[in-house]
C-alpha cells in the first residue's frame, strides 16, 4: 500500500512550480545562468515552492526548483536518481535517505513546525476542567500528553468528562484525530509522541519496544476509524466545522491561515507538552541540492518567506517572532512549557504504524 | 455474505447516469459514450446528487471560463469504476458526496492524487411538524435513541433511500448504526453484530425505499402518512413541512471532496486546482449555500439561513471495508424488510422477434445475482392472459434453492399469444394482497401496447377499488420493444410507480436500476 502511495503521489508534479519552471526555462534560453535543480519535497511544502515570492527569491539567487511532491514517508521507495535533493517533512526518513544516497552529515534542516491540536474554546475549557489541559490564553493552551494517554487508554468518554454535557458535539470516545500514520507524516509522528510517553520517555528503538505501546497505539488509532490521507484535508474538515472536536495538525497550518489574515470561529491551539516536530530536512543528492539547502537555511528572504507559511526558521526565533506577534492568542511563540519528543528510526517507526492501524 | 450484495453492481455502475429528478431514467448498460476531451473542459465523474449544482457551474464557467461536463452516478459505483481503473481517459476529476467509502478501497483510493472539501451536509432526520409535536420533541435535544423510541412505540414511520445505491442512504445507515450501536468510537463487526436486534427493530419503521432523493420526495408527499424522511439536511431543508433535526449525539457529514486523477497530466490538474479555488471563493460559497442550502466550507461566508450554527459531534466513519460491506450487508438480507416483488411479464408472441425472449431471459438469469436473503420473488408471465404465477423465496439458509427456481422458470418462459397488460396487472395486485411487513411492488415489463383483456379504464377503476394499503404498491413499468409510453407513464402516475427507459437503454440495466426502489 505504502509503495502505491508512493508512486502515486511521485507523479504529481506541482501546478505552480511547473509553471514557473516553464518560465525559468526561458530565461535560460536566453542566457541567464540559472541553474535548474530538481528535488522530491514532502507535499506539505509544495504552496511554499509554489508561492510566486519564493519562486522570485530563489530566481533571485541564480536558482530554478523543479518539484514533485511525495508523502514524506514515501520517498524511501522511490529511485530519487536524476534528483538534486530530497526534502521529506521529517528527520527520520530524511536519515534514512542520507544514508541510502550516501549525503554527507550534517543535513540541512531550513525550517520545522511542531504538532499541535487545533479545537473550539469550549473543548478546551472541558479538557483544562478534567486535568487533561492547561490554558495559557483564551486561544491556546497546553495539552497534557501523559493524562491524556491515560484517559484513552481507559477508553474515556466526553461523557464522563465533568462540563461535557453542556455541549451536544462532546459525546462518544475521547481521541484526536489524525492522519493515517501508515502514509501520511503526520499521523506518524503523532504516534512516535505517543508511544515516547507512554514508555515513559524511552525512544523505541526495537521489536520489543514497539511490542510495549503497541496495545495502546492500535487503540489512538482504531477508534477513529476511516482517517485522512493528509493533514491538509484533516485541517480543512476542522475549518469548515466538520470532524471530531480534536484535531492533529502541524503548526505550520494554523500560522499561514492566521497570516492569511482568515479567522476560526473560537479556535484555540493546544500544544502538546511532548510533540513531535515535522522538521523539515533537505537530503543533498548532488552539491546544487546541498547549496539550495544551505541558500533556504540561511537566506534573510527565503526564511521571512517559510514564516509567511507557516514555519519555524531552525536558529534564532526573531522571524517566526516578529511575523507572528498579532497571533499570539493563538500560537505559542516561544513553546513554552513544550518538550519534544525524539522520533525512533524510519524502520521502527513504520513497525509502530503498521501495528497501530493494522 | 457481503460479495452478494455487491454482486451484479458492475452494469449498475452505469446505471445511475442520468438526472435523479426525472420521473423517466433511461437505462444504459454501459457509461453513454465518456465525453471527449477539450481543452478548457473538465469531465467530472459526480455524485448524483451533486445535479443540484447546475447554477454554480454555470457562474464559475462565466468567472473561469472553465467548463464543468458532469456525468452523474452514485457514490458507490463510482468507486467499484474508479477501483477497476475504468476513470482513466474518460474522466478529469472525480467529485463525490463523500472519499470515506473511497478510501477504504484501496484500487480506487490509489487514482485519487488531491482532493479538497467544497461544501458539507450532515445526514438529518426531517419530522412532519405535526409529528413532532404530537412527540413532545425539541429538536435541539434529540437523540438518535429518541428517534429509536419513538419508531419502537409505533409513533414515527420514515423513507430512505436505498444504502447500496445512494451515498445518502448509506451515510444514514452509518448514522443509525453508530446512533444505536453504543459505539463510542469507529464501529466494528462487534458493534454492527451486538447491535442487530436494536436495528431490526428500528427499520421495522422503514416504510419507503428508493433508488434516489427525488422519487423519495414524490413517493413521501403521494403516500402522505409516513412521518419523517432520512436523507442529507440540504435535501430536507428545501421542505417546508419538515422539522429537520440533527441528532444530538452525532452524524456523518458529507463534504463533497473535488478529487484530481493520477491518470490525468499536470496542466488538467491545474485546471481542477482553479476550478476548487473559484468554488471555494467567498461568493461562489455563499452562492453554494444560497442555492443548495449545503454548508460552506470557508470561515468567512455564513451558512444560509435556517441552518443551525450549534455544532454536531461528527460519527466516525468505519475504518475498513469489511465493517462497511458487512453493514450493508446486514441490512439487505437482515435488518431491513424485505421486499416481495411480482415480475408481470409480457411472453405475447411479438417477443418471439429480434432476441427479445432471449434478452428478457439473460436479463432476469442476471438479475438473480442481487436478489436478497428473504425476499420473495413471483415471476407471472401472461400473453392473452397470465401463464402462470410462481413464487420463489431467497431463504437466508439456503438461498440457492430459491435463486435456482428463478433461474428455472426463466428459462422455460417462451412467446405466444396477445397482450394482456391490464388483466395482467390485477392478478398482480390480487396475488400480493395487503402486507404491512414487507416492501412490496410490481414490475411490468412489455414489449407492445395492450390487445387483450381489460383496458385503461377498467383497470383505472380496478385501482380506485383497491383498499389504500394495497394502492400503496407501486408498478415499476419498463418501456421496451414496442411498447406505448403514453400507456406505461400512466400506469406508473397512477400507482405511484415509475418508469423506466430500456428502449434507448438495456433491459439488464432497467432490472438493476429497479432494485433500488424494491
Amino acid at each position: 500500500m505504502r509503495r502505491i502511495v508512493a508512486i502515486v503521489l511521485a507523479v504529481f508534479l506541482i501546478g505552480g512550480v511547473a509553471a514557473a519552471v516553464v518560465a525559468g526555462r526561458e530565461e535560460q534560453d536566453k542566457g541567464t545562468a540559472t541553474k535548474t535543480v530538481l528535488g522530491m519535497i514532502g507535499s506539505e511544502k509544495a504552496e511554499f515552492f509554489a508561492d510566486p515570492d519564493v519562486v522570485n527569491a530563489l530566481a533571485a539567487k541564480g536558482y530554478t526548483v523543479e518539484t514533485e511532491a511525495s508523502g514524506s514517508w514515501a520517498m524511501e521507495d522511490l529511485d530519487l536518481k536524476g534528483y538534486d535533493f530530497a526534502f521529506p517533512g521529517s528527520q527520520a526518513p530524511a536519515e534514512e535517505l542520507a544514508e541510502k544516497y550516501g549525503a554527507r552529515q550534517p543535513l540541512p534542516r531550513p525550517f520545522y513546525s511542531p504538532l499541535v491540536v487545533v479545537t473550539h474554546r469550549s473543548t478546551a475549557e472541558v479538557l483544562a476542567d478534567n486535568g487533561l489541559a492547561t490554558l495559557r490564553t483564551k486561544g491556546n493552551g497546553i495539552l497534557k500528553m501523559s493524562s491524556y494517554l491515560k484517559a484513552a487508554d481507559r477508553d474515556t468518554r466526553w461523557q464522563q468528562l465533568r462540563g461535557a454535557d453542556k455541549y451536544g458535539e462532546l459525546t462518544g470516545t475521547l481521541f484526536i484525530s489524525t492522519t493515517d500514520p501508515t502514509s501520511s507524516n503526520s499521523g506518524a509522528l503523532y504516534l512516535a509522541a505517543a508511544s515516547y510517553v507512554a514508555d515513559g520517555g524511552r525512544v523505541a528503538d526495537s521489536t520489543e519496544a514497539v511490542a510495549r505501546t503497541a496495545p495502546l497505539m492500535h487503540k489512538l488509532v482504531g477508534v477513529q476509524g476511516a482517517q485522512q490521507s493528509s493533514s491538509d484535508a484533516s485541517f480543512r474538515d476542522f475549518v469548515s466545522g466538520v470532524g471530531n472536536p480534536l484535531v492533529l495538525v502541524y503548526e505550520s497550518q494554523v500560522a499561514s491561515l492566521l497570516a492569511q489574515g482568515q479567522g476560526v470561529d473560537d479556535l484555540t491551539v493546544l500544544y502538546p507538552d511532548t510533540t513531535a516536530n515535522s522538521d523539515h530536512t533537505v537530503v543533498p543528492l548532488t552539491e546544487e541540492g546541498r547549496a539550495l539547502g544551505e541558500l533556504l537555511s540561511k537566506d534573510k528572504e527565503l526564511r521571512k518567506l517559510a514564516v509567511r507559511h507557516g514555519f519555524r526558521p531552525q536558529g534564532a526565533a526573531v522571524e517566526f517572532t516578529a511575523a507572528t506577534a498579532a497571533h499570539t492568542t493563538y500560537l505559542n511563540q516561544k513553546l513554552t512549557g513544550v518538550r519534544q519528543a525524539p522520533v525512533p528510526a524510519s524502520k521502527v517507526l513504520h513497525e509502530m504504524a503498521r501495528q497501530a492501524r493494522g | 455474505m457481503s460479495v452478494r450484495v455487491r454482486r451484479g453492481r458492475t452494469a449498475l455502475g452505469a446505471v445511475l447516469l442520468l438526472a435523479v429528478t426525472a420521473c423517466t431514467t433511461t437505462a444504459e448498460k454501459d457509461p453513454a459514450e465518456p465525453p471527449k476531451a477539450e481543452p478548457g473542459t473538465l469531465r467530472i465523474l459526480a455524485s448524483s446528487e451533486l445535479s443540484d449544482m447546475a447554477p454554480v457551474f454555470e457562474q464559475v464557467e462565466r468567472n473561469t471560463g472553465i467548463k464543468v461536463r458532469p456525468t452523474y452516478m452514485g457514490t458507490l459505483d463510482a468507486v467499484d469504476l474508479l477501483g477497476k481503473g475504468r476513470a482513466k481517459g474518460a474522466y478529469d476529476a472525480v467529485w463525490l458526496s463523500s472519499n470515506d467509502y473511497l478510501r477504504l478501497n484501496p484500487a480506487a483510493a490509489k487514482h485519487i492524487v488531491s482532493q479538497t472539501s467544497v461544501m458539507s451536509s450532515p445526514v438529518a432526520i426531517g419530522v412532519k411538524n405535526a409529528t413532532v409535536r404530537k412527540l413532545g420533541w425539541k429538536p435541539e435535544s434529540v437523540t438518535w435513541a429518541d428517534i429509536e423510541g419513538a419508531v419502537a412505540d409505533g409513533n414515527l414511520t420514515y423513507g430512505m433511500t436505498d444504502p447500496s445505491r445512494s451515498n445518502s442512504g448509506f451515510s444514514t445507515l452509518v448514522s443509525v448504526a453508530s446512533g444505536l450501536s453504543d459505539a463510542q468510537s469507529a464501529l466494528t463487526d462487534r458493534d454492527v453484530q451486538q447491535a442487530t436486534p436494536r436495528l431490526k427493530e428500528f427499520f421495522k419503521g422503514q416504510q419507503l425505499t428508493s433508488g434516489s432523493s427525488g422519487w423519495l420526495a414524490e413517493a413521501y408527499d403521494r403516500r402522505g402518512n409516513v412521518d419523517a424522511l432520512l436523507n442529507y439536511e440540504s435535501v430536507l431543508k428545501s421542505r417546508k413541512d419538515l422539522t429537520v433535526i440533527r441528532p444530538r449525539d452525532g452524524v456523518v457529514t458529507a463534504d463533497y471532496p473535488l478529487s484530481s486523477l493520477a491518470s490525468t497530466d499536470q496542466s488538467t490538474r491545474e485546471t481542477v486546482r482553479r476550478l476548487t479555488d473559484a468554488l471555494r471563493s467567498p461568493a461562489t460559497q455563499r452562492l453554494i449555500t444560497d442555492r443548495t442550502l449545503r454548508r460552506p466550507v470557508v470561515a468567512s461566508v455564513a451558512p444560509a439561513t435556517g441552518l443551525d450554527t450549534t455544532r454536531r459531534r461528527e460519527l466516525p466513519f468505519p475504518g475498513s471495508r469489511s465493517v462497511a460491506d458487512g453493514l450493508l450487508d446486514a441490512y439487505e438480507n437482515k435488518l431491513r424488510r424485505p421486499s416481495r416483488t411480482v415480475y408481470v411479464l409480457d411472453t405475447s408472441g411479438s417477443m418471439s422477434e429480434d432476441g427479445r425472449l432471449d434478452r428478457l431471459k439473460k436479463a432476469l438469469t442476471d438479475l438473480t445475482g442481487d436478489f436478497r436473503d428473504r425476499e420473495e420473488v413471483t415471476l407471472m408471465p401472461f400473453g392473452s392472459a397470465v401463464k402462470s404465477v410462481r413464487t420463489h423465496v431467497v431463504r437466508p439458509e439456503n438461498p440457492r434453492s430459491g435463486l435456482d427456481g428463478i433461474r428455472k422458470d426463466t428459462r422455460e418462459l417462451s412467446a405466444d399469444g396477445d397482450t394482456a397488460i391490464y388483466t395482467s396487472l390485477e392478478k398482480a395486485y390480487e396475488h400480493l394482497g395487503a402486507d404491512d411487513d414487507t416492501f412490496t411492488s410490481i414490475v411490468l415489463m412489455t414489449d407492445g401496447e395492450n390487445t387483450a383483456g381489460a383496458g385503461p379504464k377498467e383497470f383505472d377503476g380496478f385501482y380506485a377499488g383497491l383498499p389504500r394499503k394495497q394502492q400503496e404498491i407501486p408498478v415499476f413499468p419498463i418501456l421496451f420493444g414496442d411498447s406505448d409510453r403514453g400507456e406505461l407513464e400512466h400506469i406508473a402516475d397512477l400507482t405511484g410507480g415509475r418508469l423506466f427507459d430500456a428502449q434507448k437503454g438495456s433491459l439488464d440495466g432497467a432490472f438493476e436500476e429497479i432494485r433500488g426502489y424494491q
